[in-house]
């Protein structure tokens, strides 16, 4: 331990030495890993937004087309769908975009069914609807941001039934959600099921859609067919395709962008190819001292051994932590937009961490253990020839 | 001026017994014995110097006593350590234990300050002792650098940097001190200064081999024995 902490005192101070060129590898190593990094954070952090949408998802959603363009769904449907083997619950929702005048913008406005429990868990102000609670509702961050709104004001809606049957309901804020929920929540007003069909102009015995809860989701295939014989122009959305779509287009872009840095990491490779293949004449000579003066080879080689490690290492990480902070402090600026493949976003998406660790590590590894590898090899002729040669220039 | 008088451990081997050393070098086609068939017995305690004209093999010869060179053919036997039948490692570390070597060109690693260079055969060991820096100490006392210490190598004059390159040779305190071209561009007062400080190590006990062409160390009367050298072979004198 204690000579292997000499030695490594002794590389730090060989690369201080070096530090011009020590400063442009690690650089130029952390440059690449921060590259491929910020693909494989942004791919992770779109995927865990997507997975955690994808909780609040039914395991089926069954919507309903005539000629072509969604209708609603009559209500009568939803004992027999219930009486299907293998499901669990069926809930018909009431939703749909209403526009609001004030804030010139649609706001999504959806009944409540008792499944948004959930989502009131991350309420930041006020509390959650209760249990058919009429003239009372619970909206998003942005929405009450725009509103000018906050809970315990009263917010005025026309119902969307247009021309002179349009009526203003006044809707009582008890609650608001937090900005993290706000990619699932800033533009949705939550109220009644009975309010939300009145500000929609949905008469009772229909419905926008059926969330079908699923005793086991690996069965939705054979769910989804029985559904399909009993709802007349039935869509069915499955929550595991819909996660899978996202996963593989997401998968895609981020191979493609890494494709996209191949030529910087063969740029690279071929810099450390030069860097390492032949030693610079002040290394070379700094080896045959060693050996001169007593050193044996594998002590030449354990030295050289933890420059290249400290160079590679600390290069790896500084481009996994310049990663991290590009992609989760300033937001990706530049690669966002790439993987997350739409022009306008709305609310902003302000990404959670998620970093994988395991791939974090593999990408170190994966840059460190070629590039000591290769750095050994020239250390290696060096030292293993006579000293005297080694110093006259032989490697 | 405190004098640091570490002597080595007497044994009854003769310092360095070499036994038909010679060195072929191959370049391609080409072929080249640098040394030929040289067989030398240095006793303990003996200050010798190698001389002869630049490409006499001089500096291979003395490659060959310290172990710094693979002899192509002979043996050295040093302190009764048959450095050159030992295996890399081993030789390795017999060198470190008993020879200590002074290069021409001094081979101190530049950006280093002079302790680090006096101190750097000690790193394989896991650093220097307290001891171990105060004989270092010590060393660069005895040979006027305590001013120096902590400058790096770059700034020191060339006897400043000759005397620290033999301090470093010193440090593991070997028995046998090689040294080549010890005199080399340094004026005649520094020649009497080197001359006098290895008449002081070998009065300590220790065997030093220098190679020199110059006549100011070569007949100076602390030598005990000159020996010639012409294209690789001993010659007598």
């Amino acid at each position: 331990m204690k000579r292997q902490l000499a030695l490594i005192g002794y590389a730090l101070g060989a690369l201080s030495r070096r530090r011009g060129r020590s400063a442009a590898v690690t650089a130029g190593l952390a440059l690449v890993v921060g590259l491929f990094g910020s693909v494989l954070f942004l791919g992770d952090a779109l995927r865990a937004e997507v997975e955690a949408g994808a909780r609040y998802l039914p395991d089926l959603s069954v919507q309903r087309l005539v000629a072509g363009r969604p209708a609603l769904v009559p209500t009568d449907v939803v004992g027999a769908v219930r009486g299907i083997p293998g499901v669990r619950s069926v809930n018909a929702r009431v939703w749909g975009y209403l526009y609001v005048p004030p804030i010139s913008a649609n706001i999504t406005i959806l009944g409540a069914t008792g499944r948004e429990a959930t989502l009131h868990a991350a309420m930041v102000a006020g509390r959650s609807l209760r249990a058919g609670e009429r003239g009372a509702c619970v909206l998003g961050a942005a929405l009450a941001e725009a509103i000018g709104v906050e809970p315990g004001d009263e917010v005025s809606l026309s119902s969307d039934v247009g021309g002179s049957d349009a009526t203003v309901h006044w809707l009582r804020i008890v609650g608001v959600f937090h900005d993290a929920s706000a990619l699932r929540t800033a533009d949705v007003l939550i109220t009644s099921d009975a309010d939300a069909r009145n500000l929609l102009g949905v008469d009772a015995g229909l419905a926008t859609d059926l969330a079908v809860s699923l005793t086991t989701p690996d069965e939705a295939r054979v769910a989804s067919e029985k559904i399909a014989l009993l709802v007349a122009g039935a869509r069915i959305v499955d929550k595991q395709l819909l996660r899978r779509t996202y996963a593989l287009t997401l998968d895609g872009r981020g191979g493609l962008l890494s494709a996209m840095l191949l030529p910087a990491l063969a740029a690279l490779l071929l810099l450390a190819w030069d860097r390492l293949t032949g030693l610079s004449e002040a290394e070379r000579r700094e080896i045959g001292v060693l050996k001169a003066i007593g050193w044996e080879v594998s002590e030449v080689l354990t030295a050289r051994l933890w420059e290249s490690l400290l160079v590679a290492l600390g290069g790896a990480t500084l481009g996994v932590l310049g990663a991290y902070a590009y992609v989760f402090l300033a937001q990706a600026p530049g690669l966002a937009g790439a993987l997350y493949g739409w022009s306008a976003l709305y609310p902003p998406l302000r990404l959670t961490p998620q970093v994988d660790a395991a791939q974090a590590l593999a990408l170190i590894v994966g840059v460190a253990l070629p590039f000591v590898a290769v750095g050994l090899v020239p250390a290696w002729r060096a030292a293993t020839l006579d000293p005297d040669h080694a110093l006259r220039g032989g490697a | 001026m405190s004098i640091e008088k570490e002597s080595p451990a007497p044994t009854a081997a003769p310092a360095i017994d070499a036994r038909g050393l010679t060195k072929r070098y191959e370049d391609g086609v080409r072929r080249r014995e640098v040394v030929s068939d040289v067989s030398v017995v240095v006793p303990q305690g003996a200050l010798w110097v190698l001389r002869g004209p630049s490409g006499s093999g001089k500096t291979t010869l003395l490659g060959l006593l310290g172990a710094m060179v693979t002899p192509t053919r002979g043996e050295v036997i040093v302190c009764g350590e048959p450095l050159s039948r030992l295996r890399d490692h081993h030789r390795t570390r017999a060198r470190r234990r008993l020879v200590g070597f002074v290069f021409q060109e001094l081979a101190l690693v530049p950006g280093m300050t002079l302790t680090e260079n006096v101190l750097l055969p000690l790193v394989p060991e896991g650093g220097a002792t307290n001891a171990q820096r105060a004989h270092a100490a010590a060393l660069l006392e005895r040979f006027g650098l305590t001013a120096f210490a902590d400058t790096r190598i770059e700034r020191l004059s060339g006897g400043e940097r000759q005397r620290g390159a033999v301090a470093r040779a010193l440090v593991l305190s070997p028995p046998v001190l090689l040294l080549d071209e010890p005199t080399a561009h340094l004026d005649a007062a520094r020649v009497l200064e080197v001359v006098a400080m290895l008449a002081a190590l070998r009065d300590e006990g220790r065997t030093i081999v220098a190679t020199t062409h110059d006549p100011r160390l070569a007949d100076s009367a602390s030598v005990d024995r000159v020996l010639d050298l012409a294209d690789g072979k001993l010659v007598e004198n």
